[in-house]
């Protein structure tokens, strides 16, 4: 195909955008709210996803030093630890760090109680030890109650567990409303665009009649749908980017959820632009020249 | 200029297009066309006459490739249809001009790009769309239309635009379907007289009509279509050649 065939393809496709606009309109409109669903419901998971890591990150296994071990047991219980495998840090906390944390947090009236009981400082030296893979905690827990020197573990299997099935249950049924969504969003745009070729079936016979091939007559068609879903990816962006900011300054606002999940728990707008920009972009280009080739396929056999 | 007089030196002998023993039986049972074979010769003026439903459709039908034939072999413009693939159809519709009783023009396009259409589907060159197009369309005698749209024009004059798309592309033959079924009978005279100036440049025509007074008129080959069969297949000296 030659240039200039290839700038009027282009050029008909443009025009066709405007000369159509009332379907141009409506394929925009069910693009823009099917890219929101999509856009929004993949934002939410991916966010979801990240407070759930994030408290992940923060059960901490207490693995608690017998009282009669000896700095070398101690020592070596450090590596035994970490030989364990799904240790992600291993800190040693001390006895007297321990004590003197303890009497810091205490009022003064109590502190002036303690001071004197220094001697007998009852804690015991401890390792702060986190896991990587919160779903192995309870293994890997009863390994290191088996080492050397090891009084006990402390960790909250039941939190873990709690954690598990709240992620599992979440990406299923993320997963679920995603590909839900996108489905319906096909069937939409694929009609959508199927009433706005249906429109122009007579001209499509024509141009059959006239000898045109079958890629010269879908390359408008997909040029205006891919024009279509473009405008309308920028719209989603654009409207995406007001919601997610809003949402974002809502939980940074509140002290309260901020105490509970953390300070940086969700993405910001800054880090997540680029690739949010390009999915829309490249969403709605992909769907609108599928859909519309979709829908021409039908009224080219003539 | 030079192709058709060189097409017009060759008239009736090649043959551009061929039945072979056609028949053609639709799905629902009827036999549209029986065992008919016929040649349409370069160069020739023919009328297709018959009732409704006596298969002069189907024929029409049969020659663009819309449906195959049942039995038998149709051959236009060195095109073998059964063996045509459906890919290769544009190849074929390519060597044609085709004018419908109902024009079917492109209504979102002007006159010029209607015509210049054909064009484009070729991948000509813009210089040749640029100057073939305003040609042909002044020879219909729509120059001062060009830039009008479908809507804008009466019958006659949408007739002659579909006319002038029909010989854009300087096609060996213009098949044309009724093409005075939609429009006055004074200016159905003029197309038929611009089909016959296009006729005696070398063009062969295939008109289909049911229109006997224009039969009459202009008189030339005649094909009679009747319950799938020819009927009568002669030429005839027209009124006005008297």
């Amino acid at each position: 195909m030659k240039l200039s065939s290839i700038n009027y393809l282009v050029g008909k496709g443009i025009s066709s955008v405007w000369k159509n606009k009332m379907m141009s309109f409506a394929s925009f409109c069910i693009m823009l709210v099917s890219l929101l669903m999509v856009g929004l419901s993949v934002l939410a998971s991916i966010n979801i996803n990240k407070i759930i890591s994030g408290i992940e990150g923060k059960n901490e296994v207490i693995v608690i030093v017998k009282d009669d071990s000896t700095d070398e047991v101690i020592t070596a219980l450090e590596s035994s630890i970490k030989d364990i495998g799904n240790v992600d840090t291993v800190s040693f906390y001390s006895k007297e760090e321990a004590w003197k944390s303890m009497i810091e947090n205490m009022s003064k009236e109590e502190q002036d109680l303690f001071q004197y009981a220094e001697g007998d400082n009852p804690l015991p030296d401890t390792y702060k030890v986190s896991v990587k893979d919160i779903e192995k905690m309870a293994d890997t827990t009863n390994r290191m109650s088996t080492l050397e020197g090891v009084e006990s573990v402390k960790a909250s299997n039941e939190f873990a567990d709690v954690l598990i099935s709240i992620r599992n249950i979440f990406s299923v049924i993320a997963l679920a409303v995603v590909v839900a969504l996108i489905i319906v969003c096909l069937v939409i745009i694929s009609n959508t665009t199927r009433t706005s070729v249906f429109a122009r079936r007579k001209e499509i016979n024509i141009m059959k009649y006239v000898g045109a091939t079958n890629k010269f007559i879908k390359i408008p068609f997909q040029i205006e749908g891919t024009i279509v879903g473009l405008l309308a990816a920028v719209a989603a962006f654009i409207l995406t980017m007001f919601v997610y900011k809003g949402v974002f300054n809502l939980f940074q606002g509140n002290y309260q959820l901020w105490s509970i999940l953390g300070i940086n728990s969700l993405y910001s707008f800054r880090t997540i632009f680029l690739p949010v920009a390009i999915a829309y972009l490249a969403a709605g280009a992909i769907i609108g020249a599928i859909g519309t080739t979709i829908s021409t396929s039908k009224y080219v056999k003539v | 200029m030079q192709k058709t007089l060189v097409k017009a030196e060759f008239k009736g002998g090649v043959v551009l297009v061929e039945f072979n023993d056609v028949s053609v039986t639709y799905s629902s049972g009827v036999d549209a066309l029986n065992h008919i074979s016929l040649k349409i010769n370069d160069g020739d003026f023919a009328f297709v006459v018959g009732s409704s439903g006596a298969g002069k459709s189907t024929l029409i039908k049969l020659i663009l490739k819309e449906i195959d034939a049942t039995e038998g072999t149709v051959t236009v413009n060195g095109f073998n249809l059964r063996k045509l693939k459906r890919r290769k159809i544009p190849n074929l519709r390519r060597t044609l001009g085709i004018v419908f009783q109902d024009f079917r023009l492109i209504p979102t396009m002007t006159v010029y790009e209607n015509v210049a259409f054909v064009l484009r589907v070729i991948d000509a060159p813009k210089k040749y769309i640029k100057s073939r197009v305003p040609y042909v369309i002044s020879l219909v005698g729509l120059a001062h239309k060009a830039k009008a749209y479908p809507e804008q024009l009466s019958g006659g004059e949408q007739q002659r635009v579909a006319l002038a798309r029909a010989l854009v592309n300087d096609p060996q033959l213009i098949i044309a379907d009724e093409p005075t079924g939609n429009i006055d009978p004074a200016l159905s005279y003029e197309i038929v007289e611009l089909l016959k100036g296009i006729n005696e440049c070398g063009t062969t025509i295939l008109m289909v009509t049911h229109e006997h007074d224009i039969v009459r008129h202009f008189g030339g080959r005649i094909i009679n279509i009747n319950a799938g069969s020819i009927a009568f297949d002669e030429t005839i000296g027209g009124a006005n050649e008297t």
